[in-house]
C-alpha cells in the first residue's frame, strides 16, 4: 500500500548522483534527513524520551552549553562534542549508540563534517514555510527541464498519437479510448488536437468517476462498517457526491469545507450534508462487550489523524501516545485537533445497522410529495379505524358478571402487519410485504411476508412493540407456503424473551441454520420440512422451547435457509382467562401497561395509558385508550375491525415501501453539548490528563475563530486559508502522483521531516501557489499536468536511465505504470462492449468466486453470504462495486486496492502470479474475451488479419506490428484446429459468463478467437498505462 | 530436511531459470537482471529474503501457526486449578478480581460465581504436564514435544481488536500481520508456491463462530505481495487457479507462449523492467497451476499417515485436512502456514461446545507435530497453537456443575509452542489459583511474537518498516523481550 523507499536509497540513486558529499551543504536537503533518521528519536522534539537533555532539531538546542561541552560549535569541528561522539569507537560514547541499531555511513559522516565546518546553519523544515512562487519559470516543463539539465539529461520525444490517446483516456476517465476516438484524434492535424482530446475527456462524466476513485481511498469509503460483524451500511450517496463534485469541478477549498464541516455552514444544503460523510467513513464496531468510551476515543483519534494526513500530510497519529518525535507536534496539540472531532453525535456502537444516526433521507420534491400523500392516507385510515372502534360494542371480560370461563383462544401476532411499533429487521434483502396483486401467496387478510435468498435469511424484531404474553398450554403457530420450484432447506421459528434469542424450532434440515446448541431448546428439531406448494400450519409447544406461561416475548424471527417462502398468520394459541388476558381485557391490558410507553400509539394515548386506570381518567381519555386498544391489540375485536384495520396496514405498508426506496446516508454532526476532551496519557482511552479545547498546532499559522470555541468550520477554513503552508502543496502533490505515477514528494502522506524531500521543490511550490491563487480549480490543474510536455513524453527507456532513475523521479521519460485494480476490470468490460455506464446508487455485486465472504463472515452478519447481481448490474464500473471491508472483492485486493479500513494515500503497484491467474481465468475476464471475440467475428471483417487488427486496436489503440501479427495469426490457426477437433471443449469455453454467445457463430471459431482476445487482454501493455 | 525433496527443489529451481532464460532470450534476461528482481535472480529465488536476513542462524525454517479463534478457555484445557472445586458458585474474591476491566457482556452481572472446570486433568508425559485428557486425548500424548505457556497476555478484551493485536501487534487496522512480516523478511524457498499460505477451515456446527478479518493475514503497510494467500476449503484451492472449462493445459501453454512473445516484443520496444517481471510472473502462475494441485493431491499419502490425522483428513476444508496440507507445504519450503479455526467463543454451554471444538482439532494438531517429527521436519518447523485471549474463571449466564459459560479474559491465557528452537516438555509461567492473574513469568503478545521471530532467526528490534514516519515493528514501540526459557 504505502511503499516508501528509505532515504538512503533515494539519495544514492537520484539526489546525490554521483554519490558524493555536496559542496554546499544545505540543512533541509542534506542534514535534516540524516538527523531525523538517526538522532531525533533521542535528541528531538519529544521531551519525554529525550536523552541527556540534548536536542539537535533546533540551533538553540544544538549549540547549548552542557557543563562546558557543546554538541555543535559552528565552524569548529573538533570542539563539537557531537562530532567526537560520531568518531568514537567506545561503545559507551559513540553516537548513534550500538543499541539503537542505527549507524552513520561514510557519506553521512562526511556530510555532517562539512556542514559543521561550513557553519552549521539550520533551516525550518521546508514544508512548514509558506510556498513562494518562483519567478524563474512559468510552466511545468521549464522546471522539469531545468532539473534534467543539471543532471545532464534531456526530455524524451513526444509519444506517438495512439499512445497519447490511450494514456490521456486512462488518466482522465479510467477507461480506454474507443477506436472512433483514436481515429478522430489521428485525423486531427491541428496543433491543439491533443488539447482538444483532453478537454473532451475532462468534460466526460467518466472523469468524475476516475478522480473520485483516488479520493475514496483517502476517504476510506466502503459499504460495510468494518469491525466485527461488518454489516452493510448505507452511505453510497457520499461516494456519488464525490463523483459529482469532480464532474462539476467544485473548487477544492469548497470541497474541503463541505466534507469537514458542511453541517456547520449556514442553512446547509442536502449536498453539503452528504459531503460530511467523509468523516463517517470511519470503520466502526458494535461488538458485544465493547466499551463505549474506548470507541468514542478511537473514532476521534482516527478522524483527527485522517484529516491531518489528508490535508496536511502530517503523521499526526504518532502524537497519540507522546510528543511527535520528528515533527514539532506535541501530544497536547494532537489532542487539540482530536477535540474538533471528539463531540461527534454518532454512537460508539454502530448497532450493526444499515443506518447509524445521524443520517439524512435523500429526498426530492417528488418523493416528498409521495411521502406526504402516504402519511395523509395513514391519518385518514386511522381515523376511520378509530371511528369504527368507537361504535363497537365491547364488554370488558374483567368487568363481566359472571366471570367468563377459561377457554382456548388464539392471539394473532402477524396478519397483514407486525405488532404496532415493531422494529422489523432483515438479513438478506429488506422486508417484503406482498399482496396477491404483487404475485404473492396470501393465507389470510391481504398481505403476506415474502422472503427468498441464498443461505440463512430472515425477518425479525426484538423491540419497539408491546410485549406478547404467553398463555397457558401455549402453542406457537405460523402459516408457511414453500415455493415448490425453489424450496428452502429448512424453516425456523424463533422467539425473543428476557433470556435472549435462544428459543428455536427448526423444520427440515436441522443442521443448515447454524444457530444454537443442538438438542437443547436453543435448537429443537420440530420435524420434516412442510409440504411444498400449499399453505401449511406449523405448530410448536412453547414449553419445549423453554418458554413458560406468563413469559413476555419481545419479538420473534422467521428464518429459512435458502429458497422462497411466504409467511402469514403467526401467533400463539392457548388457554386464556379472558378477564386477565391483556389481549382480551382492556382493563388487564391497561394495568399491565401502566407506567410504560405503549408502542405504536399516539403521544396522547401513551400518556393516558401510562398514567393507569387507577388515576381516574376523564371518560373521553379512557375512550381514546379503549379505541386504540380495540383497534390494534384486542384479539376479539381486531377481527371485527378487519377490513378497516387492513386499510391502515396497507397505508402503512405503502409508506414503508416508499420509505425504503428513498435512500438515506450517514452524515456528520456534533452533540448539542460538546464532550470534554483531554490529553490521553500514553494514548489510553481511560487515562485522561490535561483538558484540551479544539485548537491547531502552534508551528502552523494561527486559527481564525468565529466564536470562543473553535469549530470544525474554522478548522476547514484554516486548512484552505492562503497562509497555510501545507494544504495546497499536499493536494497538488497527490494529483501529481495520480498523473505521473510518483509524487514530487514521494511520501504523499508525510510532508514532515521523516518524509522525503521534494525532487522539484520550486515546481511543487509554483504549482501549489498557482492552484491556491487560481481559485483551487482542479480541472485547470489537471489540464496543466496532462498537457505538459513532461506528461506527453515517450516512455521508452534505456538501460542506463532505468538504472539511474528506476522510479522515473526526474521525468526524463514519460510515465508508464500498471493500471489500478478498477481500471484493469473496467478496461476489459469496455473493450468487450459489456460495460454498463449507469452512475451511482447502491453497491453492485459483480462476479466473485465462491467463498470470499463466507469463510470469514460472522454467522449473524448480513454480509456473510454474497449474492451476485444479475444481468446488466454485473458490468457496472468498479467504483460502484459493493465494498466489504473485512473481505474486499478479490479483483480489487489482488491488484493492490486497499481494504478501506483506514485512509490510504498511496496504492502499491505489485506484479504477482495471482494477478496473472486472475487475468487468465476469472469469469469476468474470460467472458469479456469471448464477447470481444464475438465482436471480432461480427464487426472485425472476414479475414484473420482484419479481425486481429480490430481486437488489437480496440484494446491497445495501435495497430499490430508485422511480427506481432504473425504471432497472433499462428496462435489463432493453432487454436482453431484444436477446437475444430474438440467441439465440446469449444462449447464449454464459450458458455462461460452470464451473457450468451450468439448461436449463429461457429463455436470453434468463437473459442479460438476467445483465446486470442484473452491473449491480448493479458499483455503487459494492456494492463499498463503507457 | 528430506534429501529427496531438497533435490526436487533444486531441480525445479534450475528448470525455472533455465526455462525463463530460454523463453526470454539472453537480452531480455539481462534486462531482468537489471531490475529490482536482481537479488532474486542471482540467488535463484522467487521470494528472496531481505539483505542481511536472517539476522542470525535460525532454529526454524518455517512456521505453522494454528490460531484458535474466539478465545479457547485456558481453564478447561491447560491451566489446571484444583482448588476451584471448593469455590463452586461462590463469588470470585475481590482481592483476585481486583477491579480489573470487564467486558460489558458481564460487567452488568450482579454476581461473578466461580465455575470450576468439569473436566478431568492428568499429568502427562515425562514432564508431567497438566492437561485436560478428556478433551485433548491426542495432544496429551505429545506434551513432551511442546512447551505450554500459561501466562500469555494481551491488551484487548474484545474479538476484533484482540485478533488484530495478536496477529499485527496493534489493536487497530492497518499494520502488517506476523505472517507477512516473515514473508517480507525471509522470503521463501519454494519458487512455485506462495511464501505465506492461509487456511480457514470449517468449524463445528453449534459453536459460536466469530468473524475473521483478512487483515489478520494481510500485509498492512508492507508491499501487498507479502499478504497471505488463502487456500480455500471449497472451490479452487487458490483463487482463479484452474483454466476455464474448455481450455486444456496445452491450450494454456500455447496461449502463454504467444503472451510471452508479445510481451518480449514490448520489452524490447520500451525497455520497462516491469514487463520482464510480468513475463516471469506468468511463468510462475503457470507452474502454480501444476504445483498447487500436486500439493493438495493427498492420494499418495500412506494409510498410516492418514490414520494419524484421523478420518476427517480426507475432507477438504476440515481442520485435519489443513494440518496435513500444512505439513506438505513446509516440506516444500513454504515459509509460513496459518490456520484460522473458528468457534472458540464459549459465553454459554461451554462444556458441550468446547468438546466439539477440541474433537475437531485435537487429533489433527497432535498428528501434525508427530508427523513432522517422524519425518525429521520438526526441528526445522516452529509450531504454534493458541487464540486471541482466554476466558474468565467466573461464569457468564447459567452455572451448574456441568454447564457454564465464560466471558473474555485478556490477562492470562495458554498457548503452546513446539519444534524448531523450542524446548519441549515444559510448562512456562504461573497464574493464581483462579487463573485470573499472572503470578510468575508473564508473556505479553509482543514478547511471544519476539520469541517466534527469534526462532526464525530474526531480531525483532531490527525488522522494521517505515510507516507514517516511524520505524514500525511487529512488536510495537515499547521494549519487548525474547522469552529465553522457552528456547532449546
Amino acid at each position: 500500500m504505502k511503499m516508501i523507499a528509505s532515504i538512503g536509497l533515494f539519495l544514492s540513486t537520484v539526489s546525490a548522483v554521483p554519490a558524493a558529499v555536496p559542496e554546499k551543504v544545505v540543512f533541509n536537503q542534506h542534514i535534516r534527513p540524516i538527523l531525523s533518521d538517526k538522532c531525533f528519536s533521542c535528541h528531538g522534539l519529544d521531551a519525554k524520551h529525550r536523552k541527556a537533555e540534548l536536542r539537535l532539531d533546533t540551533p538553540e538546542g544544538a549549540f547549548a552549553d552542557h557543563d562546558g561541552a557543546k554538541a555543535i560549535v559552528p565552524g569548529k569541528l573538533m570542539e563539537s562534542e557531537a562530532w567526537k561522539r560520531i568518531l568514537s569507537k567506545d561503545a559507551d560514547e559513540m553516537m548513534p549508540p550500538p543499541k539503537s541499531n542505527k549507524t552513520l555511513n561514510d557519506e553521512e559522516r562526511a556530510t555532517i563534517k562539512r556542514w559543521i565546518e561550513q557553519g552549521a546553519a539550520y533551516q525550518k523544515h521546508w514544508s512548514f514555510e509558506a510556498p513562494l512562487k518562483s519567478a524563474a519559470a512559468n510552466s511545468i516543463d521549464t522546471f522539469i527541464q531545468e532539473r534534467l539539465k543539471r543532471e545532464g539529461l534531456t526530455m524524451a520525444p513526444q509519444a506517438d498519437k495512439e499512445t497519447l490517446a490511450r494514456r490521456a483516456a486512462f488518466a482522465l476517465t479510467g477507461l480506454p479510448p474507443s477506436v472512433a476516438e483514436v481515429d478522430a484524434f489521428l485525423a486531427d492535424s491541428a496543433p491543439d488536437a491533443y488539447e482538444k482530446l483532453v478537454d473532451r475527456y475532462l468534460a466526460s462524466p467518466r472523469y468524475g468517476e476516475e478522480m473520485a476513485r483516488h479520493w475514496l481511498d483517502v476517504a476510506r469509503y466502503a459499504d460495510t462498517h468494518g469491525l466485527h460483524l461488518d454489516n452493510e451500511r448505507q452511505m453510497w450517496a457520499y461516494r456519488d457526491w464525490v463523483v459529482g463534485s469532480f464532474n462539476e469541478n467544485q473548487r477544492f477549498d469548497q470541497f474541503t469545507i463541505e466534507q469537514l464541516a458542511g453541517d456547520q455552514l449556514p442553512n446547509p444544503t442536502m449536498k453539503q450534508l452528504i459531503a460530511t460523510g467523509f468523516n463517517r467513513c470511519t470503520a466502526t464496531t458494535s461488538e458485544g462487550g465493547s466499551i463505549d468510551a474506548e470507541y468514542t476515543f478511537r473514532y476521534a483519534v482516527e478522524r483527527a489523524a485522517t484529516t491531518a494526513q489528508t490535508w496536511m500530510g502530517l503523521t499526526a497519529g504518532c502524537a497519540q501516545c507522546h510528543d511527535h518525535k520528528f515533527d514539532p507536534l506535541s501530544q497536547k496539540e494532537f489532542y487539540s485537533l482530536y477535540a474538533f472531532f471528539h463531540s461527534s453525535a454518532d454512537p460508539a456502537m454502530d448497532g450493526n445497522a444499515l443506518l447509524t444516526k445521524p443520517v439524512m433521507k435523500i429526498t426530492t420534491p417528488e418523493t416528498d410529495a409521495k411521502l406526504a400523500a402516504a402519511t395523509g392516507k395513514i391519518t385518514e385510515t386511522e381515523k376511520a379505524l378509530e371511528a369504527a372502534a368507537s361504535v363497537l360494542v365491547y364488554n370488558d371480560p374483567a368487568k363481566a358478571e359472571p366471570r367468563p370461563p377459561v377457554a382456548q383462544a388464539e392471539n394473532v401476532w402477524f396478519d397483514d402487519a407486525f405488532p404496532a411499533g415493531a422494529n422489523v429487521m432483515s438479513s438478506g434483502h429488506p422486508l417484503k410485504l406482498r399482496t396477491v396483486e404483487n404475485g404473492a401467496q396470501v393465507f389470510s387478510g391481504k398481505i403476506s411476508i415474502k422472503r427468498s435468498g441464498d443461505g440463512m435469511v430472515q425477518d425479525f424484531y426484538n423491540g419497539g412493540a408491546a410485549p406478547l404474553a404467553i398463555p397457558q398450554d401455549a402453542v406457537f403457530f405460523a402459516h408457511v407456503f414453500l415455493d415448490p420450484a425453489n424450496p428452502p432447506k429448512s424453516v425456523m421459528l424463533q422467539f425473543h424473551n428476557n433470556g435472549g434469542w435462544n428459543h428455536r424450532a427448526v423444520w427440515g434440515d436441522y443442521a443448515a441454520i447454524e444457530f444454537g446448541t443442538v438438542n437443547t431448546n436453543e435448537r429443537v428439531n420440530a420435524g420434516p420440512l412442510p409440504e411444498k406448494g400449499k399453505w401449511v400450519r406449523l405448530e410448536f409447544p412453547a414449553e419445549k422451547l423453554g418458554i413458560k406461561t406468563g413469559d413476555q416475548l419481545s419479538g420473534f424471527a422467521l428464518t429459512q435457509f435458502g429458497g422462497l417462502v411466504f409467511w402469514d398468520k403467526i401467533g400463539v394459541a392457548g388457554k386464556s382467562d379472558p378477564a386477565t388476558d391483556p389481549s382480551r381485557s382492556f382493563l388487564a391490558w391497561w394495568k399491565a401497561n401502566t407506567g410504560k410507553d405503549v408502542a405504536g400509539a399516539s403521544a396522547e394515548v401513551i400518556k393516558i395509558v401510562k398514567a393507569g386506570p387507577d388515576k381516574k381518567p376523564a371518560a373521553a381519555d379512557e375512550k381514546k385508550a379503549r379505541d386504540f386498544y380495540l383497534a390494534t391489540i384486542c384479539s376479539d375485536t381486531k377481527a371485527a375491525l378487519g377490513p378497516v384495520a387492513a386499510a391502515v396496514a396497507t397505508a402503512k405498508k405503502e409508506q414503508d415501501d416508499l420509505d425504503k426506496i428513498v435512500p438515506s446516508t450517514f452524515i456528520f454532526k456534533d452533540l448539542d453539548k460538546p464532550r470534554d476532551s483531554f490529553v490521553m496519557m500514553r494514548g489510553a482511552y481511560d487515562k485522561p490528563g490535561d483538558k484540551v479545547i479544539p485548537a491547531t498546532p502552534a508551528f502552523l499559522p494561527p486559527l481564525a475563530k468565529a466564536a470562543e470555541r473553535a469549530t470544525r468550520l474554522d478548522l476547514a477554513k484554516w486548512l484552505v486559508s492562503p497562509e497555510h503552508p501545507l494544504t495546497a502543496r499536499v493536494t497538488v502533490n497527490r494529483f501529481w502522483h495520480q498523473f505521473f505515477g510518483v509524487g514530487l514528494v514521494k511520501s504523499l502522506g508525510d510532508f514532515g521531516s521523516q518524509g522525503l524531500p521534494p525532487t522539484h521543490p520550486t515546481l511543487l511550490d509554483w504549482l501549489a501557489v498557482s492552484f491556491r491563487d487560481g481559485g483551487w480549480d482542479v480541472k485547470a490543474l489537471v489540464r496543466q499536468m496532462v498537457t505538459s510536455a513532461a506528461f506527453r513524453q515517450s516512455s521508452r527507456v534505456s538501460q542506463d536511465l532505468v538504472t539511474r532513475d528506476p522510479e522515473n523521479l526526474l521525468l526524463a521519460r514519460g510515465p508508464r505504470f500498471r493500471l489500478d485494480a478498477e481500471q484493469v476490470r473496467d478496461n476489459v468490460l469496455a473493450v468487450a462492449g459489456l460495460i454498463n455506464l449507469k452512475m451511482g446508487g447502491v453497491g453492485a455485486k459483480s462476479y466473485q468466486p465462491a467463498n470470499i465472504w463466507e469463510p470469514v463472515g460472522f454467522a449473524g452478519s448480513n454480509t456473510r453470504n454474497y449474492t451476485q447481481d444479475k444481468g446488466d448490474a454485473l458490468y457496472r464500473r468498479s467504483i460502484y462495486a459493493f465494498f466489504k471491508r473485512t473481505a474486499p472483492p478479490p479483483f480489487m485486493s489482488n491488484f493492490d486496492a486497499p481494504n478501506r479500513e483506514q485512509s490510504c494515500t498511496v496504492r502499491e503497484r505489485s506484479n504477482t502470479p495471482m494477478q496473472a491467474l486472475q487475468l487468465m481465468n476469472d469469469t469476468q475476464h474470460v467472458e469479456a474475451a469471448r464477447v470481444l471475440a464475438q465482436r471480432m467475428l461480427t464487426e472485425g471483417g472476414t479475414e484473420p488479419t482484419a479481425r486481429i487488427t480490430f481486437a488489437f486496436r480496440t484494446i491497445l489503440a495501435r495497430r499490430p506490428e508485422p511480427e506481432e501479427m504473425a504471432t497472433l495469426q499462428q496462435q489463432l490457426a493453432a487454436h482453431l484446429i484444436r477446437y475444430q477437433q474438440d467441439a465440446e471443449a469449444a462449447k464449454k469455453l464459450i458458455a462461460i459468463g452470464e451473457s450468451k454467445a450468439p448461436p449463429t457463430l461457429d463455436p470453434a471459431q468463437l473459442a479460438a478467437h476467445t483465446l486470442v482476445a484473452s491473449t491480448l487482454l493479458n499483455l503487459d501493455e494492456t494492463v499498463s498505462r503507457n | 530436511m528430506n534429501p529427496l525433496l531438497e533435490y526436487h527443489r533444486d531441480l525445479t529451481r534450475r528448470q525455472f531459470f533455465g526455462d525463463v532464460g530460454l523463453r526470454l532470450g539472453g537480452a531480455a534476461l539481462a534486462m531482468m537482471l537489471q531490475n529490482t528482481a536482481q537479488a532474486a535472480a542471482t540467488s535463484g529465488r522467487v521470494h528472496p529474503p531481505l539483505p542481511g536476513l536472517p539476522h542470525f542462524k535460525p532454529k526454524a525454517k518455517s512456521i505453522i501457526y494454528m490460531h484458535m479463534n474466539g478465545g479457547p478457555s485456558q481453564l478447561d484445557t491447560w491451566d489446571y486449578k484444583p482448588k476451584l472445586g471448593e469455590f463452586f458458585d461462590k463469588d470470585i474474591p475481590p482481592s483476585i478480581q481486583g477491579g480489573q476491566r470487564l467486558s460489558t457482556m458481564t460487567s452488568g452481572q450482579s454476581r461473578f460465581p466461580v465455575a470450576p472446570s468439569k473436566f478431568k486433568f492428568e499429568r502427562m508425559g515425562k514432564a508431567g504436564t497438566w492437561v485436560n485428557t478428556d478433551l485433548l486425548p491426542y495432544t496429551s500424548k505429545i506434551v513432551d514435544d511442546i512447551a505450554v505457556v500459561k501466562t500469555v497476555n494481551t491488551n484487548a478484551i474484545n474479538h476484533d481488536p484482540a485478533c488484530t493485536f495478536v496477529m499485527t501487534g496493534r489493536e487497530v487496522p492497518g499494520y502488517a500481520s506476523i505472517g507477512s512480516w516473515l514473508a517480507y523478511g525471509l522470503g521463501s524457498e519454494n519458487n512455485d508456491l506462495p511464501a505465506f499460505v492461509v487456511f480457514t477451515p470449517k468449524w463445528p456446527e453449534g459453536s459460536n463462530g466469530q468473524a475473521l478479518f483478512t487483515r489478520m493475514w494481510s500485509s498492512g503497510f508492507l508491499p501487498t505481495k507479502h499478504s497471505g494467500v488463502a487456500f480455500r476449503g471449497a472451490g479452487d484451492p487458490v483463487l482463479y487457479l484452474p483454466n476455464p472449462d474448455g481450455v486444456s493445459g496445452s491450450d494454456r501453454r500455447a496461449m502463454l507462449d504467444a503472451v510471452n512473445q508479445l510481451n518480449q516484443r514490448n520489452l524490447t520496444r520500451l525497455g520497462d523492467p516491469e514487463t520482464a517481471t510480468r513475463i516471469a510472473q506468468y511463468e510462475m502462475a503457470f507452474r502454480m497451476q501444476t504445483s498447487v494441485p500436486e500439493l493438495v493431491d493427498i492420494s499418495n499419502e500412506p494409510q498410516s499417515v492418514m490414520d494419524l490425522y484421523g478420518p476427517k483428513a480426507k475432507e477438504p476444508g476440515s481442520f485435519a485436512h489443513s494440518c496435513l496440507l500444512a505439513r506438505r507445504l513446509v516440506e516444500r519450503g513454504v515459509r509460513v502456514v496459518q490456520m484460522f479455526h473458528r468457534g472458540w467463543d464459549q459465553h454459554g454451554s461451554l462444556p458441550a461446545q468446547l468438546s466439539g471444538q477440541c474433537k475437531d482439532t485435537d487429533q489433527g494438531s497432535a498428528a501434525l507435530v508427530t508427523d513432522l517429527k517422524q519425518r525429521g521436519l520438526l526441528d526445522d518447523t516452529l509450531v504454534v497453537w493458541g487464540g486471541e485471549f482466554g476466558r474468565t474463571v467466573y461464569s457468564q449466564g447459567t452455572l451448574t456443575k456441568n454447564d457454564y459459560g465464560r466471558d473474555h479474559h485478556p490477562r492470562n491465557f495458554c498457548m503452546w509452542l513446539a519444534g524448531g528452537g523450542i524446548k519441549g516438555g515444559q510448562t512456562y509461567g504461573e497464574t493464581d489459583d483462579f487463573s485470573y492473574n499472572v503470578v510468575e513469568n508473564p508473556v505479553h503478545i509482543n514478547d511471544l511474537n519476539a520469541t517466534l521471530l527469534h526462532c526464525l532467526g530474526i531480531d525483532h528490534d531490527r525488522l522494521s518498516y517505515k510507516f507514517q514516519g516511524l520505524d514500525a515493528k511487529l512488536t510495537g514501540v515499547e521494549a519487548s523481550k525474547v522469552v529465553k526459557a522457552l528456547l532449546a
